[in-house]
């Protein structure tokens, strides 16, 4: 039953409040963790079998009445489901020691499962109007969970994101509205239908427009990037895992490459726009990471530079780019949140987030330093880690399409990508311990842990590389190409 | 035709009313008012389920938020809107409303739609049968809005 | 037909250019927020007349009522958010909120 993905977070959310009476501290955190947990054992072994044949669409029956609940999952969506899962248990375990000071952890677990719901919704659904709807979902979740810490920074950084997104999920609404009105319907199947018999070219380029200003503002593409170098630094270390780790790919690259490719079709102006956005983010993002003091805005213009390396691989529309795309999303997502994780445990023991300040940390902080020179290896897409592979890829699907240019960008802003990590690592944890923190603490054992899982997950990743993309990544790009191919060949390409 | 005409006209008046007006409780009340156009031209539009939605809930209750909200921030001293935000806006919107019927005129006609058949059921089919998805979703939205405020009012002890 | 849709488009696409002219002109938090349900105002219209044109105003109806409540919703949260902010700058100008760069 897929309908337990959205159900089942959407139950324990609501129970949460009543929990969190009797039990300020255990019982939420057990109730959650065990949510993401379930979840991430329901995709791998039940929803693999489920979707061994290729995609099903389950329809929901309610005491024996069917009711008109169609969930659909295909290799992507399960992709998807399997990396929120994975890294949402890593955060929900981390959050365990973390949010300890922040105050009323059961309200806090509650936002992060309806986040997990609004995204586990996004995924599984096959209407326009619904992707819009989960969307929001999440999207509210995250304001509050960004303003969680109820400081200056954070309220700020909070408003000003919900200022944006508000304005991009306004502009989705609007292209959703006007493809309504051409075809008459908002269900992937009967708008790619719809769509397909009419010629309504100009009308459906301003939809596209729409669509890449509103879904490439979730995703935090430049130029519509503004609001994430405050949120992702302003919020709870666990948050800005989430939402630079899950949310910016499920509500922004997701949807995009759904409605993309599923739907609207990429036409080859389409493939243009999305290769430049992309290649624009990684580049100019990677610069303006350069010269951040404080590691998590840093991270922050990194997550920025890794998307476009994924939009601009999606973007390419060849089925190898296509894989290259989906295995560094599932990468950066492992990777960023590990780092952002351990930012954290910094910022909670060390009390800063400024690089300047920071010094010698590793002999204080071993397994936040191990971990931390995993994540960066990994983003910088060093060999034998996962982040390594998936970018060769997307090189090479760039070489074997003949952008040559594109290529060579994305190899350089990787070597650039690779130098500044490398100075970040030896910044903050080699080097001559700082006498203020002489008496600092290694993170509690739940933050250790998780940060432990994320970093054993990218050397597996990268070691056992070829079963991941076998098991995982060419089923999510086999449900999306042929998805890209019905519409070519109608479109007479 | 000219009845929704000038509700609709009414309704950018009072919306660009709500952006120029000095005095935030007053611009809320053209908000208010604007909602209260809305909602009747979706009476006229036969649309009376959301035209009452509309009314009672963006007429009212947001308006209500939007008071008490007011209520709660009475700074010392309002905030000063640029002079030339307000004297600007009629030109923009001149140049706006051109370009707007400009493209709409050169539409006409060409726009292909699909025909679909005439809707079968009531208002009740469509949206518990036809939407039920979306009612989950609601479900979600609004417990996401509700345990925002939860957390955004939390009693905080001993933090920041 | 066509041109009835064309009619109350254009008025949608006016009402989302007020709220849009609101949200870059103006500096007090509430009235950026009013900006952002003019445009709200501008979708739902765009929705009830793309459905009154199709003659299927009962589906409509049922995604405008659903896309009021999820408003409402992002009403609540902005509002709450709001008043933090004044309880931690006693001020609601967007610029005294100019810390962050972005």
């Amino acid at each position: 039953m897929i309908f337990l993905f959205v159900a089942l977070p959407l139950v324990v959310a609501g129970l949460l409040p009543l929990i969190g009476k009797i039990s300020k501290k255990v019982l939420p955190d057990i109730l959650a963790n065990g949510v993401f947990l379930v979840l991430l054992a329901y995709a791998v072994i039940v929803g693999k079998s489920l979707i061994s044949r290729g995609a099903i669409v389950q329809q929901l029956v309610w005491l024996g009445e069917p009711v008109n609940i169609h969930m659909a999952l295909d290799g992507f969506s399960l992709f998807m489901l399997f990396t929120v899962s994975l890294v949402g248990l890593c955060v929900g375990l981390y959050s365990i020691n973390y949010m300890e000071h922040y105050g009323d952890k059961a309200t806090y677990y509650a936002l992060l499962l309806i986040m997990l719901a609004g995204m586990n919704g996004l995924l599984l659904v096959t209407d326009l109007f619904q992707v819009y709807l989960f969307l929001e979902v999440a999207a509210i979740a995250s304001y509050a969970l960004v303003a969680y810490g109820l400081g200056h920074d954070e309220l700020e950084a909070s408003f000003k994101y919900l200022m944006l997104s508000a304005v991009a999920s306004a502009f989705i609404v609007a292209g959703i509205v006007i493809i309504y009105g051409l075809t008459g319907s908002l269900s992937f199947e009967s708008v790619a239908a719809g769509l397909r018999a009419l010629d309504a070219r100009f009308i459906v380029g301003v939809c596209t427009a729409f669509f890449v200003f509103g879904f490439g503002l979730k995703a935090a593409l430049i130029p519509f990037h503004a609001w994430l170098p405050d949120a992702h630094p302003s919020a709870p270390a666990p948050i800005s895992a989430m939402l630079s780790g899950l949310l910016i790919k499920v509500s922004g690259i997701y949807a995009l490459t759904r409605i993309f490719l599923s739907v609207l079709g990429l036409t080859p102006a389409l493939s243009t726009i999305l290769m430049y956005l992309g290649v624009i983010s990684l580049v100019v993002a990677a610069f303006l990471a350069l010269g951040q003091k404080d590691i998590k805005r840093m991270l922050a213009y990194s997550s920025i530079s890794q998307v476009g390396y994924i939009v601009l691989a999606i973007g390419l529309g060849t089925p190898l780019g296509i894989l290259g795309g989906l295995f560094h999303l599932l990468n950066h997502a492992l990777a960023k949140s590990l780092l952002f994780l351990n930012s954290g445990s910094i910022q909670m023991s060390t009390g800063t987030r400024n690089l300047d300040e920071m010094g010698g940390l590793a002999k204080r902080m071993p397994w936040t330093a191990a971990t931390s020179l995993v994540g960066s290896l990994s983003i910088a897409g060093v060999p034998p880690l996962n982040g390594f592979w998936s970018k060769l890829i997307i090189v090479i699907a760039l070489i074997q399409a003949h952008h040559w240019v594109f290529a060579l960008i994305a190899i350089l802003t990787s070597v650039l990508t690779l130098w500044y990590y490398l100075l970040i690592q030896r910044r903050a944890f080699f080097g001559r311990l700082n006498e203020r923190w002489r008496e600092v603490r290694e993170a509690p054992l739940w933050m250790t842990l998780a940060t432990v899982i994320l970093g054993l997950l990218c050397i597996a990743f990268g070691i056992f590389f070829s079963l991941i993309v076998r098991f995982w990544i060419e089923p999510a790009r086999d449900a999306l190409t042929a998805g890209v191919q019905a519409l070519l060949t109608s479109r007479g390409m | 035709m000219t009845l929704q005409i000038g509700l609709l006209c009414g309704l950018v008046v009072f919306s660009a009313a709500a952006i120029l007006i000095r005095d935030i409780l007053k611009a809320a009340i053209c908000l208010a008012m604007a909602s209260l156009l809305l909602g009747i031209l979706f009476f006229v539009m036969k649309a009376p389920y959301v035209g009452a939605f509309e009314i009672s809930v963006v007429a009212g209750l947001v308006t209500v938020l939007f008071i008490v909200t007011i209520a709660l921030t009475r700074a010392e001293g309002d905030v000063r809107e640029s002079k030339l935000a307000t004297w600007g806006f009629p030109l923009f919107f001149i140049v706006f409303l051109a370009i707007d019927l400009l493209v709409m005129k050169a539409l006409i006609g060409k726009i292909p739609t699909l025909t679909s058949g005439a809707e079968a059921g009531t208002f009740g089919d469509a949206l518990w049968k036809g939407r039920t998805f979306d009612l989950v979703a609601q479900i979600g939205v609004i417990f996401a809005g509700v345990f925002a405020v939860l957390a955004l009012f939390r009693k905080r002890s001993k933090d920041e | 037909m066509s041109s009835t849709w064309l009619i109350y488009m254009a008025f949608a696409a006016i009402l989302v250019f007020v709220g849009l002219y609101g949200l870059l002109s103006q500096r007090n938090l509430i009235k950026l927020f009013i900006g952002i349900e003019i445009i709200s105002k501008g979708i739902s219209l765009a929705l009830v007349s793309t459905g009154f044109v199709r003659r299927s105003i009962f589906t409509a109806q049922a995604l405008t009522i659903t896309f009021i409540v999820v408003e409402v919703c992002v009403v609540a949260t902005a509002l709450a958010i709001i008043i933090n902010i004044y309880r931690h700058t006693k001020s609601l100008d967007i610029r005294k909120l100019a810390k962050l760069k972005g």
